[in-house]
């Protein structure tokens, strides 16, 4: 009854991974793929990858959109939760009703919805910062090296909180309501109720979320192709952008698009990896 | 998940000051979570004329109020109307838009409908069988969800190219399932789990194999589950642009997000357009998400958590 998913599996998933190992030590572009013959590179691709300053500029945009876009997702995520946990105001079933809407959004759609909002001259963002007279003159938001970086985060994190709500919010529904009424016993203010009940509590699921949400933001890639494209200049070129760019648009070099794929899987790995021994055994999940 | 709790009902009564802070910050949520869309909803119910023309307004005028974007787009760019009658040059993924929404359903529904019965069948094994290996199987489906994406297309893409599935909707679906599986069977796992064992245990008593008390006592029971891991991969293939991107690029064969993704070079020309289709490209799945959003939730759930 397995045969079928463990074919797929290694079809598509494991021999690719190995495949790639093997393209990375070869030299593969358009030529070699019409030719079918991949010549030996050894560590070639590497070496120009390592070499190449818009790779290191990639990675550096990379660990910022995660670092920023994580900690955001977080936050946010964890404070909407909390507000629609309290179903004493009717209100937060219409919340708790709409929390799936922007995941349900595609994130190509996403992508270009928000670089509509972003727009210099039409976008909805200067109408609404105009209207109530936060500026006074439209800003270039695409434009401007680091406003384009903190739009593209804005666009991701709107589309991936509310997954952590969802989390967030069941695992606050397990929390038995004798502890908050022990809490409330022993006179405990609504924050130390927080940070002595609660936070420990969603701490593994809080963990949890964390990897998830940090190797999915490392494949960020439809927010970048709508809304910048890697720009302005190179300003928001990330690592999955760089793969895919030198992979499969000029200059079409398969081979380093596969070790930079390859260094991505490592680091993608290697945090995951850290994050489950660090943060999974101190919890104790 | 205990539902209908005690706990905040029998929690002291708000005051008026708690109450009134609670309803701002629902609002503040709803704000963040609905905002996004209205200016899409607004763009697309504007003339590219009317949008350039006052670049101040927040809402529309009356007047300004039109469907020609939708009619354009349904039609696949042949119902103009005096707004585009004018119009010389239309972005390509107007005329492409029905069919890419056709080729987004199909493959869609091939690939949920092909992960289901792989993924269940492996998730079935995992829950009820509780081996070493099938639990090595859950770890290496726990793994492989932390691939970057990207790192299995380039080599897929040479791999496609010589086997001929480039430029074919099946090369787009075989991607798709292998993608897809792994978070299948952490969806599926935990639910096969929760459910009893004693009537397969009688059905196998009774002379079934393990494979058709999974077919005739299982199966009937895990409806619900099946329909939430359903809907999830239909919402996650139907979003999906990296592997129809790279795999396709004949124009009859692309999917709506490539479609859509073609919009990216057009973009300052025709924003209210774009506005339009983005808001057919999303209907579907909002609306699926919208209605069956309880399976859903607890779908996500396990999949992230019980793995």
């Amino acid at each position: 009854m397995n045969l079928p998913a463990l074919v797929c599996l290694v079809v598509v998933l494991a021999y690719p991974i190995g495949y790639a190992a093997y393209l990375s030590v070869h030299e593969v572009s358009l030529r070699q793929l019409r030719s079918g013959e991949m010549p030996w590179a050894g560590l070639a691709n590497f070496a120009r990858l390592l070499d190449d300053e818009v790779f290191w500029l990639s990675l550096r945009h990379t660990f910022v959109f995660v670092v920023v876009s994580v900690v955001l997702e977080v936050v946010l995520a964890l404070g909407i939760a909390l507000v629609i946990d309290d179903e004493r105001v009717w209100i937060s079933r219409v919340t708790r009703a709409l929390i799936l809407l922007p995941w349900a959004v595609p994130p190509i759609v996403n992508g270009l919805l928000w670089a509509f909002i972003f727009n210099a001259q039409y976008g909805y963002l200067n109408r609404t910062l105009s209207a109530i007279g936060v500026i006074d003159e439209y800003v270039n938001w695409l434009g401007t090296p680091g406003l384009a970086m903190a739009a593209v985060i804005t666009a991701y994190v709107w589309r991936t909180t509310p997954f952590n709500i969802l989390l967030y919010h069941a695992a606050l529904q397990g929390i038995p309501a004798e502890l908050y009424e022990a809490a409330d016993v022993d006179g405990a203010s609504p924050g130390q109720r927080f940070l002595g009940v609660t936070l420990p509590l969603l701490l593994p699921v809080i963990a949890v979320s964390l990897i998830l949400r940090t190797t999915f933001a490392f494949m960020v890639f439809d927010e970048i192709l709508a809304i910048t494209q890697g720009g302005p200049g190179n300003d928001t070129w990330v690592a999955a952008w760089y793969t895919y760019r030198m992979s499969f648009q000029p200059p079409f070099n398969i081979g380093l698009g596969a070790a930079s794929a390859w260094m991505l899987a490592l680091i993608v790995g290697v945090i995951s990896l850290v994050y489950v021994r660090f943060l999974y055994r101190r919890v104790e999940l | 998940m205990a539902i209908g709790r005690p706990r905040t009902s029998s929690r002291h009564r708000l005051t008026a000051r708690q109450r009134a802070g609670l309803w701002i910050a629902n609002l503040a949520a709803i704000a963040f979570l609905v905002a996004p869309l209205v200016p899409v909803i607004l763009g697309s119910l504007h003339s590219e004329k009317s949008l350039q023309q006052d670049v101040r307004s927040l809402l529309m005028k009356p007047g300004d109020f039109t469907v020609a974007n939708y009619r354009l787009i349904l039609s696949g760019g042949a119902a103009r109307g005096p707004i585009f009658e004018q119009v010389s040059y239309l972005p390509k993924s107007v005329e492409r838009f029905p069919t890419a929404f056709l080729n987004s359903a199909m493959v869609g529904l091939a690939v949920t409908a092909a992960t289901l019965v792989v993924a269940g069948l492996s998730a079935y094994t995992i829950a009820r069988l509780g081996l070493p290996w099938t639990q090595a199987l859950l770890k290496a489906s726990v793994a492989s969800r932390m691939i970057p994406l990207i790192v299995l297309m380039v080599p897929l893409y040479v791999m496609f190219r010589r086997y001929g599935l480039l430029n074919s909707l099946w090369g787009v679906i075989v991607a798709e399932i292998g993608f897809l599986i792994p978070y299948a069977v952490l969806i599926l796992t935990p639910y096969f789990a929760s459910l009893p064992s004693e009537l397969e245990d009688a059905a196998r008593i009774d002379g079934c194999t393990r494979f058709t008390a999974f077919l005739r006592v299982l199966l009937p029971l895990a409806t619900p589950g099946l329909a939430a891991c359903g809907v999830i991969l239909f919402v996650i293939s139907w979003h999906e642009l990296l592997i129809p991107l790279i795999v396709v690029n004949r124009p009859e064969l692309m999917t709506l997000p490539v479609v859509l993704a073609g919009l990216v070079s057009d973009y300052f020309v025709f924003f209210t357009l774009m506005m339009a289709i983005c808001l057919l490209g999303l209907l579907p799945t909002v609306v699926l998400v919208l209605l069956l959003r309880k399976y859903i939730v607890r779908g996500l759930v396990a999949g992230a958590l019980k793995g």
